[in-house]
């Protein structure tokens, strides 16, 4: 932990609980209260509440502010209706990722704003300078608003009723990818149906003063709803059951969106230019050999595969693990590989190409010098449970 | 959870304790406590001798792999099989689930520099 690691508005509230305190993307964030395995099973039965202040908030406005992002993301903006949301990639100019992140239309709900925008808290240094560039093609201003808000997750079935406690009701709660301005609890809030676990739920990002009051009140309903605060370990093993990337393991500059396993998103029509686009839309439509691609694969000895462990396919190195831990759903090991290409048979790489041909391949994990059983599976491994 | 008398621990949080030329090793509640739920444990065949300070043993908890290392030297007469399925036992007492007994080379010699168990605690807190 360095002197510069930024403190939430929470900080004194995670000390209270006895959290476990380590840096992340340059915030001193909580890893665990009460243990991991707990709070991951918390959130997946019944109720969890995460501090995800660290991530980073973005408005966009101008009179070509649709303009501008249609030539920086490969989606389709032009349907996205205000209050909707939809899950975005940031690619450079060869078509690798600056980051992942989640776009709200925002007119008509935060004043002034056509977008909101929010990103990862370790890539906010590099999103803003990218964004602000590209934006001077465009009638259009990129601010950052990271600063100025707090956020936090409320994750899990339970997490409606607890809304609803608060004060909106089942009917007017945001559906699946769209988000509103409300008042919880007497505190003004931007209420998403979001999230980064597989499960139903909501982000909330609010002004500053209001964190205190809104952490505890949803804390407050442990014994009604079973909610517990939950660290970035338990976030970890969430987002991993549900098949989610995060960004410097799975996603980075020099892998496609394709390659990153990422093709659901992308468009195969869009009208717009975009960075990256040649190679991305080639890739999507299989005009273009991939490189690399993203694999997640279970164990099958017993041993875990971690972050940076080594990949081979018949005692060939192939690649490296990019995330890797015990699922507490499953009861088994599981991870994310990125599997090489290049000097692989072709009738290899044509069967790995294939989704469905390539479920099932065996791979062979490196864990201390020994290598380890395991084979390549479906995403996400387990069914997600979000409210459509 | 009960500590035993006569406990000598490392600075890389390993307890030893000693009886009839027989050590019993362990990690410390401190060392378990700061790794959360442990999930899974690698540990030495019978009949392997190490160094002091080698490693002889992974401990996994839910988010990384931590080694363990040998607080004397000595060949391992034992390992506590029941960990292997159960590892979360670790979590409960980190003095009654032990990892590996062991005869030791030159107790006496090794065990010199290692701390008594409030000294320990003293360090590390």
């Amino acid at each position: 932990m360095t002197t510069t690691d930024k403190k939430t508005s929470l900080y004194d509230e995670h000390i209270k609980l006895g959290a476990k305190m380590v840096p992340f993307g340059g915030w001193i964030m909580p890893v665990q209260y009460e243990g991991i395995i707990k709070e991951h099973n918390a959130t997946r039965n019944f109720a969890g509440l995460f501090d995800v202040s660290h991530m980073g908030e973005v408005y966009i406005k101008g009179k070509e502010s649709l303009e501008f992002l249609e030539s920086i993301v490969p989606q389709n903006l032009k349907d996205l209706k205000e209050g909707q949301a939809i899950y975005c990639q940031l690619p450079n100019k060869e078509g690798g990722l600056i980051d992942d992140l989640i776009i709200y239309n925002a007119k008509n709900i935060i004043d002034d704003v056509d977008y909101l925008i929010v990103i990862n808290a370790s890539r906010i240094e590099y999103d803003i300078p990218f964004m602000q560039k590209e934006a001077q093609n465009f009638g259009a201003e990129v601010i950052n608003k990271s600063d100025d808000f707090s956020m936090l997750a409320l994750q899990g079935p339970n997490s409606q009723y607890i809304i609803e406690k608060m004060g909106i009701n089942l009917e007017n709660q945001p559906k699946f990818f769209t988000f509103k301005k409300a008042f919880l609890d007497d505190c003004p809030v931007f209420l998403t149906r979001t999230g980064y676990t597989g499960e139903d739920g909501f982000e909330i990002i609010f002004e500053h003063k209001y964190a205190s009051k809104l952490w505890n009140k949803i804390l407050s309903y442990k014994d009604e709803f079973n909610v517990v605060p939950v660290g970035l370990g338990a976030r970890d093993t969430l987002r991993l059951e549900a098949g989610l990337p995060l960004y410097g393991h799975e996603l980075n500059e020099n892998t496609t969106p394709i390659e990153s396993s990422l093709g659901f998103f992308i468009p195969q029509e869009k009208d717009a230019d975009y960075n990256g686009k040649a190679l991305i839309l080639k890739q999507k439509l299989k005009q273009t050999p991939l490189r690399r691609k993203l694999f997640a694969f279970v164990m099958e000895d017993r041993q875990i595969a971690r972050n940076g462990y080594e990949v081979y396919i018949d005692n060939k190195k192939v690649g490296v693990v990019t995330s890797g831990a015990p699922s507490p759903t499953l009861g088994k090991n599981i991870g994310f590989c990125m599997i090489k290409f290049e000097n692989l048979p072709s009738d290899l790489v044509a069967k790995l190409n294939n989704i469905k041909e390539s479920i099932g391949t065996p791979i062979q994990i490196m864990v201390r010098n020994k290598l380890y059983n395991a084979k390549i599976v479906k995403k996400p491994f387990i069914k997600k449970n979000y409210k459509k | 959870m009960n500590i035993p008398d006569g406990i000598l621990c490392s600075k890389t949080h390993e307890w030893v304790l000693e009886k009839d030329n027989c050590a019993t090793i362990g990690l410390t509640d401190w060392a378990v406590e700061q790794l959360g739920d442990i999930v899974f444990i690698e540990l030495p065949e019978v009949g392997s001798t190490f160094n002091k300070n080698e490693v002889f043993a992974t401990i996994e908890s839910v988010k990384a792999a931590s080694e363990i290392y040998m607080p004397i030297s000595g060949e391992v007469t034992e390992v506590n099989e029941q960990l292997i399925n159960s590892p979360e036992l670790i979590n409960e007492d980190a003095f009654s689930a032990w990892l590996v007994k062991v005869k030791p080379q030159d107790f006496q010699q090794d065990s010199e520099g290692l701390l008594e168990y409030d000294d320990y605690k003293d360090e590390v807190q």
